[in-house]
C-alpha cells in the first residue's frame, strides 16, 4: 500500500517536473531573444569605449544565442520524454487498442471456424459417397 | 502492440508538429539576428520575423501545457495490465484447426489419386 502511495507521487512529480521545464525553456527563449534585440541598440554614451562595448555586446550577444539553441534544444528532449509518457501512460488509447486487437482477432477466429464448419459440411457428404464406393469395391 | 488508437496517434502527430515548430522558432530567431547585424535593415521583414518567433514561442507552450494537462488527468501511476493474449491464443488456436483440417483433406486427397491409379 505505501509503494502504491509512492507511484502516483512520482508520476505526479514527473509531471509538474516537466511543467516547470517547458516554463524555464520557455522563458529563457523569451528573455534571451529580447536582450538580444536591446543589445542590438546602439547608444551614444557608453562607460568604455566603443570598441571594448562592441566586443562585450558581441560577446554577450554570442551567449545570449547559444542559451536559445540550449532551450531549444531542452524543448525537444522535453517533447520527446513527453511522447514516451503518452505511449506509455495514456491508459485510455491503450485500452481502445487493446479492444480492437481482441475484436480483429476473435473475427478472425470466427471466420476460421465459420468456414471449417461448412466444409465439415460439404466433406460429410463426400465422404458418405466414398464409403459407398469402398465398401462396395473389392478392396474392402 | 502494433495498432495505435487514432486519439494516440493525433496527440503523437501534434508532438510531431510542435517539434518542427520549435526547429522553426530558432530559424526565425536566427533570420532576426541576422538581419539585425546588416547595415541597412529591412524593418518589414525585422517585425514580420520578431512577431512570427513570439507568436510560435505563444503556440508552443499553449500546446505543451494543454498536452501536459491531459497527461495529468490520465495517468494513474500504475503498469497498464491489460492484453490481446487470449485472443491471440484462440486465433492461433483456430488456425492450427485450419492446418489440420488441410492436412487430412490432402491425405484423403492423396488415397483417393492412389485407388484411381490402381
Amino acid at each position: 500500500m505505501a509503494q502504491q502511495r509512492a507511484l502516483p507521487q512520482s508520476k505526479e512529480t514527473l509531471l509538474q517536473s516537466y511543467n516547470k521545464r517547458l516554463k524555464d525553456d520557455i522563458k529563457s527563449m523569451m528573455d534571451n531573444f529580447t536582450e538580444i534585440i536591446k543589445t542590438a541598440k546602439i547608444e551614444d554614451e557608453t562607460q568604455v569605449s566603443r570598441a571594448t562595448q562592441g566586443e562585450q555586446d558581441n560577446y554577450e550577444m554570442h551567449v545570449r544565442a547559444s542559451n536559445i539553441v540550449r532551450a531549444g534544444e531542452s524543448l525537444m528532449k522535453l517533447v520527446s520524454d513527453l511522447k514516451q509518457f503518452l505511449i506509455l501512460n495514456d491508459f485510455p488509447s491503450v485500452n481502445e487498442a487493446i479492444d480492437q486487437r481482441n475484436q480483429q482477432l476473435r473475427a478472425l477466429q470466427e471466420e476460421c471456424d465459420r468456414k471449417l464448419t461448412a466444409l465439415r459440411d460439404e466433406v460429410s457428404i463426400d465422404l458418405y459417397e466414398l464409403e459407398e464406393e469402398y465398401y462396395s469395391s473389392r478392396y474392402q | 502492440m502494433a495498432t495505435y488508437s487514432l486519439a494516440n496517434e493525433q496527440r503523437l502527430r501534434a508532438l510531431e508538429d510542435i517539434e518542427r515548430e520549435i526547429c522553426a522558432i530558432l530559424q526565425n530567431a536566427g533570420t532576426v539576428i541576422l538581419e539585425l547585424s546588416k547595415e541597412k535593415t529591412k524593418e518589414q521583414l525585422l517585425h514580420r520575423q520578431a512577431a512570427a518567433f513570439t507568436a510560435s514561442v505563444q503556440h508552443v507552450e499553449a500546446e505543451l501545457s494543454a498536452q501536459i494537462r491531459y497527461l495529468t488527468q490520465v495517468a494513474t501511476g500504475q503498469p497498464h495490465e491489460g492484453s490481446s493474449y487470449s485472443s491471440s491464443k484462440d486465433c492461433q488456436m483456430a488456425l492450427q484447426r485450419v492446418d489440420y483440417a488441410r492436412l487430412k483433406l490432402s491425405d484423403v486427397a492423396r488415397t483417393c489419386e492412389q485407388m484411381l491409379e490402381n
